[in-house]
């Protein structure tokens, strides 16, 4: 912590909202001004700034992983039931697909392709526009550790062991691009423009190819998976969780991050578990195992206490559209609301 | 300071197809001992399973990408235990069923390669059932049968009632030759207490103090790969230092051929018991609570593996003597 930090009231008490779910928050969605928490018990809760107003018992067990439905008014979820369900702020809920008892471990959606992708297993399935039921799917040799839509929604990232590929998800009969890499990949992302592919590995550090050629980079040096990408809005910056400082990787130029070092931020003694950029601005919205949540920026040691220190590990973490509401969930059940509106 | 830990604990269960797996799964089910487990099973699973919470697994071993040669890990394990710590106000504790052809050392490894199963999880133990009848036969044609003996911490000889008293003390002998430091019971329907098989924890560890040095390492050996058990122990307090040069450069150099090994430690100066164990290359240590006024500070270590040479290890470690 820097040395000019004074003793900061946490901005949740002034300008924001704590909520007590009280199960473990998978993911965060915002739907308008209304954030919908993603639980372990199998629960969607839509909370605003007035509190909890709704609780929908949607799965049979924990809720792994959600997205945005790209109707905006609606959350996909997937659990350890196996089910992808779209679950409607008004209380709805429709199955999309039922994969068994394959996990469903990976969710995205994109507003603008309006496509859904799912992963169950060693397979990933997708929605076309409008689709209730799964359109087609790609079976890959092992489980997928993560999937990622492109900013246009267009193309898929999918890592899985020894590496990962590049789809056209709109097409059932999509080339693939196969990058492959020992060792076992989790969480991935693609650069909004779609010039990199970036995977956690289980090694801990990250994998990356330059594409279209697929040349590898390696960066390393994390203290625990990274398991939190965030692009910031010019797509200069790949924010990224697993160690005690937000690693940021520099991606312009023509080779990125290549023979390049990070620019570092949040030092503040605790690992960083969750990193969100903020849509508008030059903030990043960090989130850490004590529980903490902070605004930090890029080459800045200084920061502002959203939330104190004592929770369980942050887990989500997302900015609403315009960037004027963030919402953070924690491993234990706590969650918090801020409001950047309010005045104090 | 007392360390209170949260962490779940996990017991896996191997053996072969037919030894009686299921029966004790179910047994430990459906007795009523007030425990909630959480089920991980295999794909191939036997019969039925009456649970609330049961998980499927796809047994998919990953070789881990750091340079250690023998280094496998169970990544579907990785992360059903971090989806499982979602919903871990349903469960008390762990059983992670493995197929009868499985090889023990991924899953065991998996618990000491991967921080955030370590944080969350604590391998109790692993407990292989024996049928009685055709542990000889399994040990002729497969190398996993020895390896599922090597890796327990706890062992069922079972339907013991299907075999001559001949043929159960060969039984008897044969296991005790490729693991000597094991808990052993000797069951008819794995009817065992199950507070001697769930839940050991440290208890257990103490065990290898118990264990007649002169009952090890006997020079039996069938054929040369075969896999077999050696202890040393020395009454000196070691040198805290020494001892991790010399442990750290054996399983470097030996790794691959040792399957196992535990120990308890007295270092010089050192109030609390230090307690170590490895699987192949990777070693995990830690104090673990302060000896006691009229506890003898013996330090004993047990290897089980292959190609184990009593003396050299016993000389290594003699080295280690403050």
């Amino acid at each position: 912590m820097s040395a000019d930090t004074v003793e900061q009231v946490p901005l949740v008490f002034t300008h924001g909202k704590r909520l007590a779910p009280g199960v473990p928050v998978s993911a965060v969605v915002w739907l308008g001004d209304e954030a919908a928490l993603a639980l372990g018990d199998g629960s969607v809760r839509f909370a605003g700034m007035h509190g909890e107003r709704a609780r929908i018992d949607a799965h049979h067990g924990a809720i792994l992983s959600a997205a945005r439905h790209p109707d905006g008014v609606s959350l996909v979820s997937g659990g350890d039931d196996g089910r992808v369900l779209r679950v409607g702020g008004d209380g709805t809920v429709t199955e999309l697909g039922a994969f068994g008892r394959d996990w469903v471990g990976g969710i995205d959606a994109s507003p603008r392709s309006n496509l859904i992708v799912a992963a169950a297993g060693a397979v990933v399935t997708v929605w076309l526009p409008g689709a209730v039921r799964p359109s087609h799917s790609y079976a890959f040799p092992s489980t997928i550790g993560g999937i990622a839509l492109g900013a246009k929604g267009l193309r898929l990232a999918v890592s899985h062991y020894g590496g990962a590929a590049l789809l056209y998800p709109k097409s059932a009969q999509s080339s693939r691009f196969a990058l492959e890499w020992a060792g076992s990949h989790l969480a991935c992302t693609l650069s909004p423009d779609c010039g990199y592919l970036v995977t956690a590995t289980q090694e801990l550090g990250l994998h990356g190819w330059r594409l279209p050629i697929g040349a590898d980079m390696a960066m390393s040096g994390y203290s625990a998976k990274t398991r939190s990408f965030s692009w910031d809005r010019r797509a200069k910056w790949l924010a990224t969780s697993g160690d005690a400082r937000v690693v940021l990787w520099p991606f312009d130029g023509k080779t990125g991050p290549m023979g390049r070092k990070p620019s570092l931020t949040g030092a503040r003694g605790a690992l960083v578990t969750m990193v969100a950029f903020h849509p508008a601005q030059d903030i990043l919205a960090v989130g850490y195992a004590d529980g903490a949540v902070v605004l930090a920026k890029i080459d800045d040691d200084n920061f502002v206490l959203v939330d104190e220190p004592g929770g369980a590990a942050v887990s989500a973490l997302a900015w609403n559209d315009a960037g004027t509401m963030l919402a953070w969930g924690d491993e234990d059940g706590g969650a918090g609301l801020l409001d950047m509106k309010v005045r104090a | 300071m007392t360390k209170v830990d949260t962490r779940i604990p996990v017991t896996v269960l191997t053996g072969y197809l037919g030894a009686g797996k299921t029966t004790l799964l179910n047994r430990i089910l459906t007795e009523n001992h007030g425990r909630r487990y959480a089920v991980i099973v295999n794909e191939f699973g036997e019969i039925g399973i009456d649970n609330d919470l049961i998980v499927d697994a796809d047994e998919e071993v990953f070789e881990m990408n750091n340079g250690c040669i023998c280094c496998t890990v169970r990544g579907d394990l990785i992360r059903i235990i971090e989806g499982l710590m979602k919903r871990r106000d349903k469960f008390d504790a762990i059983i992670i069923e493995t197929t009868g052809l499985a090889d023990p050392a991924p899953v065991a490894q998996t618990f000491f390669v991967d921080d955030d199963v370590r944080a969350r999880s604590m391998l109790d133990a692993i407990v292989t059932v024996v049928d009685a009848r055709h542990l000889g036969l399994r040990l002729a044609d497969s190398h996993e049968a020895e390896e599922q003996i090597a890796f327990a911490d706890v062992i069922l000889i079972n339907k013991t009632d299907l075999v001559t008293p001949q043929e159960l003390e060969e039984v008897r002998q044969r296991v005790r030759t490729i693991n000597g430091q094991a808990r052993v019971h000797e069951t008819v329907r794995c009817d065992v207490p199950l507070a001697d098989v769930l839940e050991r924890g440290a208890f257990d560890l103490d065990r290898i103090l118990e264990i007649e040095p002169d009952f090890l390492g006997e020079d039996d050996h069938e054929h040369d790969d075969s896999i077999t058990s050696v202890s040393v122990r020395s009454e000196v307090p070691l040198d805290g230092g020494r001892f991790n040069t010399w442990l750290r450069q054996l399983v470097a150099v030996q790794g691959v051929d040792i399957l196992r090994l535990k120990g308890i430690i007295a270092f010089k100066n050192d109030p609390e018991r230090f307690v170590v164990q490895g699987v192949h290359m990777l070693l995990d240590g830690d104090s673990q609570r302060p000896w006691k006024t009229d506890e003898a500070r013996v330090s004993r270590l047990v290897f089980i593996g292959r190609n184990l040479d009593q003396a050299a290890l016993a000389e290594g470690f003699r080295t280690c003597v403050a």
